[in-house]
C-alpha cells in the first residue's frame, strides 16, 4: 500500500513499540534522536508506514472540523441563576432538616411507648384472668382449701396440687 | 453581592494579549479565592472564562448535543458546591475539566443510551466532500463547510467506542494537548498517545467502509478475503 492511499485496505498494524512515537510524529512533536530512529524504522516497515499515512489523513479530517462554538455571554448568567435557585432549594431543605429530624425522633419514641403500653396491658390482663379463674375454681371444687389460711394457693398449679393432695387425703 | 474588580470581570477574550501566562494564572487564582469567599461575580467570571472549553469537552464526550448545555450547567453547579474544598494545588482548569469528564461518564452510565447509527447514513455527495477534505492540503476556510465536516465526522465517530471518540474529538477538534488529556482522563501520557494512534486507525476503518459503499469506487461491492 502506498502511503496515503485511502483506497487500499489497511491490513498490517503498526509495530506496538512505535505507536507512541508515530503519534508524536502525527502531532509534529518529536525529539531528534527518536525521529531519526523512527525514520530508519519506517524505511523497512510497511505496516508502520501505512499506519502513519492513515493517521495523518485522520488528523487532517478531524482538524478540518469546526470546533464547538462558544455558548455566548448569556450562558454564564443563566448558569449563575440556576446555581442560585439550587442553593435556595438546598438552604430551604437545611432549614427544615432539624425539625424533620426531631419529628422522626418523637414519632419513634411515641411508637416505642405505645408498644410497651400494649405489652404491659396484655400481660396484666392475663394475670388478672388467672387470679379470677383460680378463685372460681377454688370456690366450686374445693371450698375447704380457701378456709385454710396457711395454705392459700398463689397460682393455678399450686391450686391443682392442693386439690390433688386433698383428694388423696380423703381416700 | 460584592462586585469583582473591573479588570477581573473583563472577559478572557478582552484580556490584553500581552498578559503573560503567569499573570493570567495569578488572576485566575485570585478569582478562585474571591469565589471561595462567596463572591458570586467572581464565580460568574470563572464560568465565562472556561465555558467554551468545558462545552467542547462535554460535547466531545457526549453524543447528544441537546444534553450538552444541561450537563455543562451541572458541572458548574458541582464546582460551585465543592469550591471551598479546592486547595489550588493544581490549576483550576485541570480540576474543572476532571469534574467535567466524570460528570460526562456518570451521565452516559445513567442514560445507557447509545444511538443507533447506520453505515449507509451518508449520501454519495457527502462522502465525496469528505474525500475532498481528506486529500486537501489545507482545511476548508468557510465556517459552514467546517461545520458540515464536523457533522459528517461525528456520524463516523458515533460508531467508535466512547473513549476513542472522546480522545479524538478532544485532541483534534477541541484542541486539548496530549498532556492535558493524560491529566484529565487519569492516564499515562504514553497510553494517551497509543490510544490516540489506535483510535485514528479505527476511524479510518469506518471512513474506508463508507468510501467502499460509494458507487463507482474501485473495489465497491467486492468481498474482502
Amino acid at each position: 500500500m502506498n502511503p496515503g492511499d485511502l483506497n487500499a485496505e489497511y491490513r498490517t498494524p503498526a509495530c506496538s513499540q512505535y505507536e507512541a512515537a508515530l503519534e508524536d510524529y502525527v502531532n509534529g512533536e518529536f525529539a531528534d534522536r527518536e525521529t531519526a530512529k523512527l525514520k530508519e524504522h519506517l524505511q523497512t516497515c510497511s505496516g508502520c508506514t501505512d499506519a502513519l499515512a492513515e493517521a495523518q489523513v485522520a488528523a487532517r479530517l478531524l482538524r478540518a472540523a469546526e470546533p464547538t462554538v462558544d455558548p455566548g455571554a448569556g450562558f454564564a448568567r443563566v448558569t449563575m441563576a440556576r446555581i442560585r435557585a439550587e442553593m435556595e432549594t438546598l438552604e430551604e431543605k437545611s432549614i427544615w432538616r432539624p425539625f424533620v429530624s426531631l419529628a422522626w425522633k418523637l414519632s419513634a419514641t411515641a411508637a416505642l411507648a405505645l408498644v410497651l403500653l400494649v405489652t404491659f396491658d396484655v400481660k396484666h390482663r392475663d394475670n388478672r384472668l388467672d387470679q379470677d379463674e383460680l378463685a372460681i375454681m377454688a370456690a366450686n371444687e374445693a371450698p375447704e382449701l380457701l378456709s385454710d389460711e396457711g395454705r392459700q394457693p398463689s397460682n393455678r398449679d399450686e391450686m391443682l396440687i392442693l386439690m390433688a393432695e386433698e383428694g388423696h387425703a380423703k381416700h | 453581592m460584592t462586585r469583582v474588580p473591573k479588570n477581573m470581570a473583563a472577559s478572557a477574550s478582552a484580556l490584553p494579549l500581552a498578559l503573560s501566562r503567569r499573570e493570567k494564572g495569578e488572576q485566575e487564582r485570585e478569582l478562585v479565592r474571591l469565589a471561595q469567599s462567596g463572591e458570586e461575580a467572581a464565580f460568574e467570571e470563572l464560568i465565562r472564562r472556561h465555558q467554551q472549553r468545558v462545552f467542547g469537552l462535554v460535547s466531545g464526550i457526549l453524543r447528544r448535543r441537546e444534553d450538552v448545555e444541561d450537563v455543562v450547567q451541572q458541572v458548574f453547579l458541582k464546582v460551585f458546591l465543592s469550591l471551598k474544598k479546592f486547595d489550588q494545588r493544581s490549576a483550576f482548569s485541570t480540576w474543572l475539566y476532571k469534574i467535567s469528564v466524570n460528570e460526562c461518564w456518570d451521565y452516559l452510565r445513567k442514560k445507557k443510551v447509545r444511538p443507533l447509527t447506520y453505515e449507509a447514513d451518508m449520501s454519495e455527495e457527502q462522502v465525496s466532500r469528505l474525500d475532498g477534505v481528506a486529500s486537501a492540503v489545507s482545511p476548508p476556510e468557510s465556517p459552514n463547510r467546517r461545520a458540515e465536516v464536523r457533522d459528517l465526522l461525528e456520524r463516523m465517530l458515533e460508531t467508535l467506542p466512547d473513549q476513542d471518540r472522546a480522545l479524538l474529538v478532544l485532541k483534534e477538534m477541541e484542541g486539548f494537548s496530549v498532556e492535558e488529556l493524560a491529566v484529565i482522563l487519569d492516564l499515562n501520557v504514553n497510553t494517551v498517545k497509543v490510544r490516540l494512534f489506535r483510535s485514528r486507525a479505527k476511524l479510518m476503518d469506518v471512513y474506508r467502509r463508507r468510501l467502499k459503499t460509494k458507487p463507482g469506487f474501485p473495489g465497491a461491492g467486492e468481498t474482502k478475503t
